[in-house]
This record gives C-alpha cells, sequence and structure tokens, in this order.
C-alpha cells in the first residue's frame, strides 16, 4: 500500500500537475491570441500600408484611419509592387527584403516613373540593435535617399556632401552596410517587378 | 502587526533589499534597455506585471506543487504571463511593441521574477506575495528609469524622446551603447552604497 502511494505521489502526481498546469497555461495564452488575433493582424497590414505611403512621399495623417484613407484614394495595388499617382505622375513602390545584423529587414522603396531616383523609403520590419541599428527607422535616416540614385555611399554621420552620399548611422556601421546593401538591389528589383525583365 | 508585516514587504525592495542594487539581479535587462527612457518603462510595468502575478499565482498553487519539478512549473507560470503581456503590447500598443522587439520575450529570463518566487512567493501567502512581486518591481522600475533618464540624456540630447538639450550638444554614443549602461549602473550602485546605504548600517 505504502509502496503504492509514493509511487503515485512521486511519479504519476507530478507528472499530471505539469500536464494540468501546461494546458491550462496554453488555453490562456491561445485563446488571448485568437481574441486579439483580428487587431493584431490588422495593425500589421496598416504599418505596411504606412510604409508605402511613405515611400512614394505622400501627404497623409497617421492615424489608423488616416492611413486607410490615404491608402484607398491614393495607391494601386499590382502583381508585386504598388503604384502611387498625382500632381508628380506616377511612383513605383517595390517592397524588399535583405540580412540586418540581428534578422531581416524589409523596407518599401518608392521610385519616380524611371525607376532610378528614389521617392522615398520606408522600413517596414526590422530587429536592429534599439537606440543603434534601431535608428534606420528615424526620419533623418530615411529622408536622406529622397531624390538621389542607388548606389549609395556611406559615410560618417552628419559628413555627406556628394550626391551619393549619405549619413551613416554612428555606433551601427554593420546595420548602415546591410542597408547599403539592400537599397542597392533596388534598380535590379525595380526593373524584375514592374518592367518584367 | 500583520499590518506592519506588509509594510516591510513592501518597503524592503524599495531600499536596502533593492533587486537591482543590493541583489544585484535582473542586470542583463538593466544594461540592455535603459538607452531610451520609454522602451525602459514599458520594460519595467511589463516586469513588475509578471513578478506580482507570477508571485501571487505559485503562492496560490504553493502547497500544490510538487517540490521535484517546481522550477518547471514556475518557469512556464511566468512564461504565460510574459506571452500575455506580448499579447496585449502587440494587439494594443504596436508602436511600442515593434520598438521593444526581443526584449519582451526575455522578461521570462528576468532572474528577480524566478528569485522572488522562489525566495518569497513558495513560503509566503498569496497577498504578502503579490505585495512583495509588485514592491520588487517597483524597486526595479525606478533604479531602471533613473539609468535611462541618465543615459538617454547624455546618449541622445533628449528624454522620453523629446529633445532637452540644445543643438550645442554632442550625442555621447558610449551612452547609449552597452558600454554606457555599465558606467551609469557601477556610478549608481557606488553613489547609492556610499551615502544612503552607509548611514542605515551606521544606525
Amino acid at each position: 500500500m505504502s509502496v503504492q502511494r509514493s509511487f503515485y505521489k512521486d511519479r504519476i502526481y507530478p507528472l499530471i500537475f505539469m500536464f494540468v498546469t501546461t494546458l491550462l497555461c496554453i488555453l490562456l495564452t491561445s485563446g488571448l491570441h485568437l481574441l486579439t488575433l483580428d487587431r493584431a493582424e490588422a495593425n500589421e497590414l496598416s504599418f505596411a500600408r504606412r510604409a508605402i505611403l511613405q515611400a512614394a512621399d505622400l501627404d497623409f495623417t497617421n492615424t489608423t484611419d488616416g492611413i486607410e484613407r490615404a491608402y484607398r484614394t491614393q495607391i494601386g495595388e499590382e502583381a508585386g509592387f504598388y503604384t502611387a499617382t498625382g500632381t508628380f505622375g506616377t511612383r513605383y513602390i517595390i517592397p524588399l527584403d535583405g540580412p540586418g545584423l540581428w534578422g531581416t529587414i524589409t523596407i518599401m522603396v518608392g521610385l519616380e516613373e524611371d525607376l532610378e531616383t528614389f521617392s522615398g523609403v520606408a522600413i517596414v520590419s526590422q530587429n536592429e540593435t534599439p537606440g543603434l541599428g534601431a535608428r534606420i527607422e528615424e526620419s533623418w535616416f530615411t529622408d536622406q535617399f529622397k531624390g538621389k540614385r542607388a548606389p549609395f555611399i556611406m559615410v560618417e554621420e552628419g559628413t555627406s556632401s556628394a550626391p551619393q552620399e549619405v549619413d551613416a548611422i554612428t555606433g551601427a556601421t554593420r546595420t548602415s552596410e546591410y542597408f547599403k546593401n539592400l537599397t542597392a538591389r533596388v534598380p535590379g528589383e525595380a526593373q524584375r517587378l514592374i518592367r518584367g525583365e | 502587526m500583520a499590518k506592519s508585516k506588509l509594510r516591510k514587504t513592501f518597503v524592503e525592495p524599495l531600499g536596502k533589499n533593492n533587486p537591482v542594487f543590493v541583489q544585484i539581479l535582473g542586470i542583463c535587462s538593466t544594461l540592455a534597455v535603459t538607452n531610451k527612457v520609454q522602451n525602459t518603462m514599458v520594460m519595467t510595468l511589463g516586469v513588475t506585471f509578471t513578478t506580482a502575478l507570477s508571485s501571487w499565482t505559485i503562492s496560490l498553487l504553493r502547497n500544490h506543487i510538487p517540490s521535484r519539478i517546481r522550477m518547471m512549473v514556475e518557469t512556464m507560470i511566468i512564461a504565460a504571463f510574459v506571452i500575455i503581456v506580448d499579447i496585449v503590447l502587440k494587439a494594443f500598443y504596436p508602436e511600442m511593441w515593434k520598438q521593444l522587439g526581443p526584449y519582451v520575450g526575455l522578461i521570462i529570463t528576468n532572474c528577480i521574477i524566478m528569485g522572488r518566487v522562489e525566495a518569497f512567493a513558495l513560503n509566503n501567502k498569496p497577498l504578502p506575495s503579490l505585495v512583495d512581486g509588485f514592491a520588487s518591481g517597483l524597486g526595479y522600475t525606478y533604479v531602471l528609469l533613473s539609468i535611462a533618464v541618465v543615459r538617454e540624456l547624455l546618449g541622445s540630447g533628449s528624454i522620453w524622446g523629446i529633445r532637452i538639450l540644445g543643438s550645442w550638444w554632442t550625442n555621447w554614443s558610449i551612452m547609449i551603447m552597452p558600454p554606457g549602461g555599465f558606467f551609469v549602473l557601477a556610478i549608481i550602485i557606488w553613489v547609492i552604497r556610499e551615502t544612503v546605504m552607509k548611514e542605515e548600517s551606521h544606525a
């Protein structure tokens, strides 16, 4: 009898306890995940649309509704790329991703009709070091690419002068390099996606 | 009696038993997230929420958890609370969630949470455990915020993303890089131990 009791207490009970705890935790977290899934997906979509608007260098109010309104009225969706039309003519926006320091960097690049001059660059997602590489999201960095053509040359922060040059981020040399390599692929990708060459 | 004991449970983690500058726990996150005040705030709120609730939950279960598997149970419960923080941030504060990225998940590895569960919640009733967890979270919060204010101000010339110092200020990039965290943390620990703590031990 006592042997059976200790077998239950030492072996079976911990097993059941762990199983039940795990089950409860999983139910709780998956339940919450499913409840908020729509919201999370809507947020993702909104981030991507905002990036498209920023890359096309359009004006919009930075709220969920503002992004949605601007996107609906000014952006056209094509197979693999987007178009924006306005007084400036037509701009093409292509999505692009490539390696960063810690993970994949996904960006949207807006191009003028020549498919070479950048109208803007916007980050969709990145996993760079917060406070250092993650500063590629800051507007002073992305704004530098407007009106310029790839490939770029990264120079020390605050020293860019020639048209090919952009300021790198101090303390994030590697991220800056990865970003430069990513933008260098833009003309080729644009030809492939938009012209189908 | 019970009330004064509860007060003691609340006050100790804020001062002479502070998790950061006395127990030197949770240092990884202290060094990692304190280069921006905003990130630090969200991180510390997440840690406070998790320590308080996981201490409370484990205290409720303390007489039923088989001691051989208690670490597994603790980790499981802590992880569940951290995932809740992650899901809520992702759904309701997406900008913040995007900025913090991998750090939210890393709350699980914060030693303060496991430490309070092991040292306090396993041997105390739910209410004191909740208070202890919450106070430890607060003790962690104010130390991290002070470090973050110094680092962001010197490293970026701003606080909470708002520019404080004029354009004459040259950013000390080292402050927002990992070494800056070591410097400021060490200086704060030294100052507190040399001034406040010394007086206490004499008294």
